[in-house]
């Protein structure tokens, strides 16, 4: 089975109209996302609290927004996390002057004052394994203080840590079934903890707070690392090649960011560390993709003299296309598995590679070689001898 | 089978024996990220000034009482910024005094007279030694408080001039493990003035109206005694909330502190109560002796981080250890003990950021991960079987080796791997294909052109070869950027990416190479390859 066997596609001849309508939905692009904070960022950036609580019960967001501005938070934003069945959302809140170590406690009290009966036991879904451990060696069910204090003390750190795993597993106690029926819970152990401890209704699966400072940092370092990369691949690329191919693949890449960014901007979905690390992935495709094409435009003018970039440029455009499809519909088919299957986490990872990979391609083709090839005609040997002797 | 031929397998044998080896059992060599295995990751920044504060106070408070005791008895001094204090009530010619002290005593301190001032500045030498000091004390104090807690493979790192980065996997816990880490701990034992053997008044009016000198008799009329402070112990009920204060006049100058105890251990008091048992040191001890034994039936008030945690009367002498007891659940004994043992900080710590990942969500995240790539291999498996027929399988081959080598690299060199590494491990497994899918479209092109078998297969190869290096090497100079200006996660998305295209680059070049060549040699004549 071969497609593309032989190909002759004319794709420069109608480059300069999709060169036109690729810079018009790049300035579009651009306008979109530079304008109005439609830009979805996350925590990593824009500094805040962030908490991923799962709730025993299908949770509604707008009374949990209502409890949110009752507290004092009017920013938070809430978002679903996960699938319908797991019940779960995204709590964030913009830095506030007061709390500078973050509002999780502060968010988790308001949760708490509606949520739960204020009873002050222990709650096994909101405090950890340690603390288990530490009410069960106080009540001391299985009364083996008096024999060994170390030896009680180990017996309900193991108690407490196969708890842990329990809730590993589902990840919200919700019976106390789920921890009686394990071996190493004794009856008394199962009665102590029904009588002084009890299992809220939600748990924080997990947050962070990102001071100003740090939120500083980590926005100046993503910037730094995209804008150097492209550089260190102009480098690399003008030493291998030449100026205008560099020119041409930094040319794609930034197009192809900015389109994607678009479209992520679009989709609403949200923009931190990992993003970064995607698009940076994405500079790295798209620059492969751009080069392999160079390559075969190099390798034919050697062989080729006397026809022109345009002609040659044509040419190896047909002979890696067998290669381009085959290289981005692998790659298309591996990240679409992890958008569809891989989870709320790398969503957006997911996301940017699957645009990435279709814009680029589509750049290496309609971008990256006309714009050497303008470049050239610029800047080229040919018109500079042309200006000498004009 | 030539020479070649032979060394290349063994070597291509050795790589895949050495990284399968080091990868299995995969749960026990491959470290995971916190953001897989769950845990918590805190961001600390040491606020040196404290501790230049507190060291200017020391300093000055020492320099002050060596003047009087040699006879300057109108000395006195003030602390003007954080590291310089002025010296007042030193007459011009005692100067050779202040020399005589400040060369005993003071070493880190420049000083000048200013008319009838003496003026004193912390050098810098000795300001960068101090704050340096209260970083590295800090991390002592901080991972002995840490390992209370049983973390398994704690991490705890300065980084920079006074930031410490905690990682602590597994906990789940992060308010107990801030409080428990970020706890000032600074521990006194005062006398108290008023009241004796009576209960506290529940405001600082009503302390300052009836409270009288414990020594004279006579009645504060609103306003203590220079050696006095006001110091309140805070009520809570069981929710833990405050329902109220009471307020105590308390000698300013401490008894014993938090330096003089030996050890903290948590107890049952005579009611089954949690209390922390003390045991102080050998001079620790004398000193409390005696002013315990001076003080009988006065209060006794316990103060941490500035609040009364409770103020018993004494009954008797004490000499070398006693309790703390308060309203204080289980945990908060527990604790309390381990900062207590742990030793005070020498600064205050703010949080500038955390991260924590629960188990779960940890569990689900690896659980997604590895069924998205496989799925992924699949359909690529699947993909290259169809299009490249028994090639195919070369190329299939090829990738599994891919994999064996990136998850024994990964075991080998110990990195870490994270969610985004896992979804890089899923892209590099589309990508690899591509070194395969360059060499084999190439060689597809060669034999179209009309050359043998075998030297298709050779020019397929060589031509590639400049255009995989090319290609790989951009990505992995993107790779690079992210492993500089990246933390965590990124890092591990970083390092992953990097061995797999490295892992990649061996396979197609090498591993794929010697395939082909095995199944050449096989045959005298090779008129057609399945490609």
């Amino acid at each position: 089975m071969q497609f593309f066997r032989d190909t002759h596609f004319d794709f420069m001849r109608y480059r300069r109209f999709w060169f036109i309508v690729s810079m018009v939905v790049l300035v579009a692009s651009f306008v979109y996302v530079a304008t109005g904070n439609r830009l979805n960022l996350g925590i990593d950036f824009s500094g805040g609290t962030q908490l991923t609580v799962k709730f025993a019960e299908a949770p509604d967001v707008d009374v949990i927004r209502e409890l949110m501005v009752a507290g004092g938070f009017d920013d938070a934003s809430i978002q679903r996390f996960g699938d319908t069945g797991d019940n779960a959302v995204i709590i964030k809140t913009p830095l506030t002057e007061d709390l500078d170590e973050g509002s999780r406690a502060q968010v988790e009290s308001v949760l708490s004052g509606h949520f739960k009966d204020a009873s002050g036991k222990l709650d096994v879904n909101l405090q950890g394994v340690q603390s288990l451990a530490d009410e069960l060696f106080a009540l001391d069910p299985d009364q083996l203080r008096a024999l060994d204090e170390t030896q009680a003390a180990q017996h309900y750190q193991g108690i407490a840590a196969a708890v842990g795993d329990v809730k590993r597993d589902v990840g919200l106690l919700t019976s106390w079934d789920q921890v009686s029926s394990l071996a190493v819970v004794t009856p008394e152990v199962a009665a102590a903890l029904e009588g002084s401890a009890v299992m809220g209704p939600f748990t924080v699966l997990g947050g962070g707070h990102v001071g100003p400072q740090i939120g500083e940092e980590l926005r100046s370092q993503g910037l730094w690392a995209v804008v150097l990369a492209l550089v260190g691949m102009l480098a690399y690329i003008w030493m291998r090649f030449e100026l205008r191919y560099g020119v041409g693949a930094v040319v794609a890449v930034g197009h192809d960011v900015f389109i994607t960014l678009a479209l992520f901007t679009v989709a609403g979905l949200e923009f931190n560390l990992t993003t970064i690390a995607a698009f940076l992935t994405l500079v790295g495709y798209s620059v492969n993709d751009s080069v392999v094409v160079f390559d075969r435009v190099r390798e034919n003018l050697r062989q080729n003299r006397k026809g022109s970039l345009l002609e040659v440029m044509n040419q190896s455009l047909n002979q890696t296309l067998a290669r381009t499809v085959m290289t981005s519909g692998t790659t298309l088919v591996v990240v679409g598995a992890i958008l569809l299957r891989g989870g709320d986490v790398l969503r957006g990872f997911a996301f940017i590679l699957t645009i990435g990979v279709v814009v680029g391609t589509y750049s290496s083709i309609y971008i990256a070689s006309p714009f050497a090839l303008l470049w050239e005609r610029w800047f080229g040997a040919e018109a500079r001898s042309r200006r000498r002797t004009a | 089978m030539n020479k070649s031929l032979f060394w290349r397998g063994v070597a291509i044998a050795a790589v895949i024996v050495i990284a399968a080896l080091s990868a299995w059992p995969l749960e026990e060599n491959i470290k995971l990220g916190l953001d897989l295995r769950g845990g918590i990751h805190l961001i600390l920044q040491v606020e040196t000034q404290d501790a230049i504060r507190s060291e200017s106070d020391k300093d000055l408070d020492r320099l002050v009482a060596e003047l009087v005791g040699n006879g300057l008895t109108e000395a006195s001094g003030e602390r003007t910024r954080d590291d310089a204090f002025v010296v007042r009530g030193v007459p011009a010619g005692s100067d050779d005094k202040v020399r005589e002290a400040v060369d005993t005593y003071l070493a880190g301190w420049s000083w000048n007279r200013s008319g009838a001032d003496i003026r004193f500045n912390m050098t810098a030498a000795n300001s960068n030694e101090i704050k340096n000091l209260s970083v590295v004390q800090a991390v002592e104090t901080i991972r002995n408080r840490i390992d209370a807690f049983g973390v398994a493979e704690p991490v705890i790192q300065r980084e920079g001039e006074r930031r410490i980065v905690v990682q602590l996997p597994g906990v789940d816990d992060p308010q107990r493990v801030k409080a428990l880490i970020g706890r000032a701990a600074f521990l006194e034992f005062r006398i108290v003035d008023y009241p004796v053997r009576a209960a506290a008044p529940s405001s600082v009016e009503e302390l300052l109206a009836i409270g009288r000198d414990s020594v004279t008799g006579q009645g504060y009329g609103g306003r203590l005694p220079d050696h006095l402070e006001v110091k309140s112990q805070i009520l809570r009920d069981e929710a833990d909330i405050e329902i109220g204060r009471l307020y105590y006049a308390v000698e300013k100058r401490s008894a014993i502190t938090g330096r003089d105890l030996r050890s903290a251990r948590p107890g049952l008091g005579d009611f089954n109560q949690p209390v922390v048992n003390f045991y102080l040191t050998h001079e620790g001890g004398q000193k409390f002796g005696e002013v315990t034994g001076a003080n009988i039936d006065k209060g006794l008030a316990i103060v941490l981080d500035g609040n009364i945690v409770s103020a018993p009367s004494i009954n008797s002498r004490i000499n070398d250890s006693g309790i703390i007891e308060g309203s204080f659940t289980q945990q908060e004994v527990e604790d309390l003990s381990t900062v207590l043992r742990s030793g005070a900080l020498p600064a205050g710590i703010t949080y500038l950021g955390d991260t924590t990942v629960g188990p779960s969500l940890g569990q689900e995240s690896i659980e997604r991960g590895f069924r998205a790539g496989l799925l992924g291999l699949g359909l690529v498996v699947v993909i290259m079987l169809i299009y490249y027929k028994l090639s195919g399988v070369n190329a299939v081959v090829a990738l599994a080796l891919n994999i064996v080598v990136i998850f024994g690299s990964l075991a080998y060199f110990g990195a870490t791997l994270t969610l985004p590494g896992i979804a890089g491990i899923v892209l590099i497994i589309g990508m690899a294909v591509d070194a395969n899918v360059l060499v084999f479209e190439r060689i597809r092109e060669e034999l179209r052109r009309g050359r043998t078998v075998k030297s298709s297969i050779e020019a397929g190869f060589s031509k590639a070869l400049s255009t995989i290096l090319d290609a790989n090497i951009t990505t992995l100079i993107a790779a690079l950027f992210l492993f500089q200006f990246g933390t965590g996660p990124i890092r591990g998305f970083a390092v992953t990416l990097s061995i797999g295209i490295l892992a990649s680059l061996f396979t197609a070049i090498f591993v794929s190479r010697w395939i082909f060549d095995l199944l050449l040699t096989r045959r005298r004549k090779v008129d057609r390859i399945s490609i």
